[in-house]
């Protein structure tokens, strides 16, 4: 975190005689590490009269990884849609890496996005689904594959070759053309997270990956998901109810309530000793069913 | 029955078998290049075009297709458009069907499951590439059959083209029965032969395509 990952030395941009850029190496080092990579800004979600998001504060910074817990219906899921652009904000700014993602700027005010610029936003940011959606049609390599070629324009041998690569690197080299029915959940899963790794994205989004897992393939999902974060710079935001997996993977954990975050703080403080008595209730009713 | 109107009826059943044939096959192909167009354009995201898509088969759908037939052939020379029966026929029916194929386009196409959408914007697919390599690749599979239906149901209503002057199979049976008299005959070749067309043409053709577009999904529904 201390090492700057773009360093600007006495960079300098002209056009003739107007000076662009002099020299901007400090405010620059200084922006890029200091900019949240993910922020809420008064974010509300409302279907209707049910307010979901209740004016949403949250900033993530670079790298970090940050665990939502909460019953269902707080809200937790809706956090990471919204992120994703799954679900349509009703009030407030999500920024990413420094930008509206939602909005753009035009003569210093918020207009809302065009698709051109809500995809090259969203371009930073990668889902796994509950659900896994895996193209069923096609194997294992062709999943990853396929938004590499189509979406960005990688050559087909190019895109092939890091497919195989992550497929390699969550443990699924030999399964690589199979297809999605052919494979247990755990092996959909980590074929989701390839899939979402091969955009290269910066931001990785978790939606309770574990939820629909047979209780003994949860293990072999959550050990990819620790790897990918000890090896690749990733911010990375997760939905879970795994207790154990939160405490030891997330540099911070947010419980969220009814639209609201209620309590966050480091995993060993908000687990366990938390402060909030709806706090304490959710994780012994958690913790009872175990 | 002489054997000469035997051979004299039995060749203009041939004829007639060619003919309807050729303008199932015609009009089929004009059916579902147009109903896949009319489909998909009936679920994009612009309500110009799905208005037009709508104005489209409900015409196509709600009117009759004897009538529809008509007017190409009777009504539209009044305005200068002089279509030859053959034209008429293969676009007439085509298009007629191609309104229903686009309601099985659009059945299937929101059939297929939500998540399949949602990883596609997650995977920051445009919407075209989406619908061309993500949707419609699995929604063709369930449109199989019920086209199947459609395609078979198009081939007995090509015996219509006997009101625009073309003498299509049923027709052919028709005057060789009146020509012999051997109505039971000539009417029970006719019968076997729709069922001949539709399992030598349509039905090998679907079953094929559901094989093909199989992989990746459950087999044990296609025998």
């Amino acid at each position: 975190m201390n090492e700057p990952r773009i360093r600007f030395e006495n960079a300098a941009k002209s056009y003739g005689s107007l000076t662009v850029l002099d020299n901007p190496e400090t405010a620059c080092n200084e922006k890029v590490m200091n900019e949240p990579m993910v922020r809420f800004e008064n974010v509300t979600k409302r279907y209707g009269a049910l307010t979901v998001l209740d004016e949403l504060n949250l900033d993530i910074a670079r790298n970090e990884k940050v665990c939502i817990i909460g019953p269902s219906g707080s809200g937790k899921t809706t956090v990471l849609r919204m992120l994703m652009t799954l679900e349509q904000i009703q009030g407030g700014v999500i920024w990413v890496d420094g930008e509206p993602l939602t909005h753009m700027q035009k003569n210093g005010h918020l207009v809302p996005a065009s698709d051109r610029h809500l995809r090259r936003v969203r371009s930073k940011i990668g889902m796994v689904f509950q659900h896994f959606n895996l193209f069923p049609h096609m194997t294992a390599l062709q999943n990853c594959m396929e938004a590499p070629v189509s979406v960005l324009g990688l050559p087909k041998k190019q895109a092939e070759e890091r497919a195989a690569e992550l497929l390699d690197m969550v443990g699924l080299s030999d399964k690589r053309n199979h297809f999605p029915i052919q494979l247990s959940g755990g092996q959909k899963q980590r074929v989701a997270i390839a899939r979402a790794l091969a955009m290269r994205p910066k931001v990785m989004l978790f939606d309770e990956v574990t939820s629909a897992l047979d209780p003994e393939l949860i293990g072999e999902v959550l050990n990819v998901i620790r790897k990918l974060g000890a090896e690749h710079d990733l911010t990375m935001l997760m939905v879970t109810h795994q207790m154990g997996f939160a405490k030891e993977f997330s540099d911070r954990v947010c419980f969220f309530y009814g639209g609201k975050i209620v309590e966050q703080g480091p995993p060993d403080q908000l687990l366990g000793n938390p402060q909030n008595e709806r706090t304490r209730q959710f994780l012994s009713a958690v913790l009872e069913a175990r | 029955m002489d054997e000469f109107s035997l051979n004299f009826s039995v060749l203009a059943l041939a004829h007639g078998l060619l003919i309807t044939v050729v303008v199932t096959i015609g009009a089929s192909l004009v059916a579902v290049v147009l109903g896949l167009i009319a489909g998909l354009i009936r679920v994009s995201s612009l309500w110009p075009l799905r208005w037009l898509a709508v104005a489209y088969l409900e015409f196509f759908r709600g009117t009759s297709l004897l009538v529809q037939v008509y007017l190409l052939f009777f009504v539209l020379p009044f305005f200068g458009v002089a279509l030859s029966p053959w034209a008429v026929a293969i676009f007439g029916i085509g298009m007629n069907y191609s309104a229903y194929l686009a309601e099985v386009v659009r059945a299937a196409i929101q059939a297929v499951d939500r998540g399949q959408y949602e990883a596609s914007t997650a995977l920051n697919f445009p919407r075209l590439t989406m619908m061309r390599r993500i949707v419609v690749p699995q929604a063709i599979r369930s449109m199989l059959p019920p086209s199947g239906n459609l395609l078979i149901e198009l081939l007995k209503s090509t015996s219509l083209v006997f009101f625009i002057t073309i003498t299509e199979f049923t027709t052919a049976s028709k005057l060789a029965a009146d020509a012999t008299g051997n109505y039971l005959l000539f009417f029970a070749v006719a019968l076997f032969g729709y069922y001949f067309i539709a399992r030598a043409l349509i039905t090998p053709l679907v079953r094929w395509l559901e094989r093909r577009l199989s992989s990746g999904f459950v087999r044990e529904a296609l025998v």
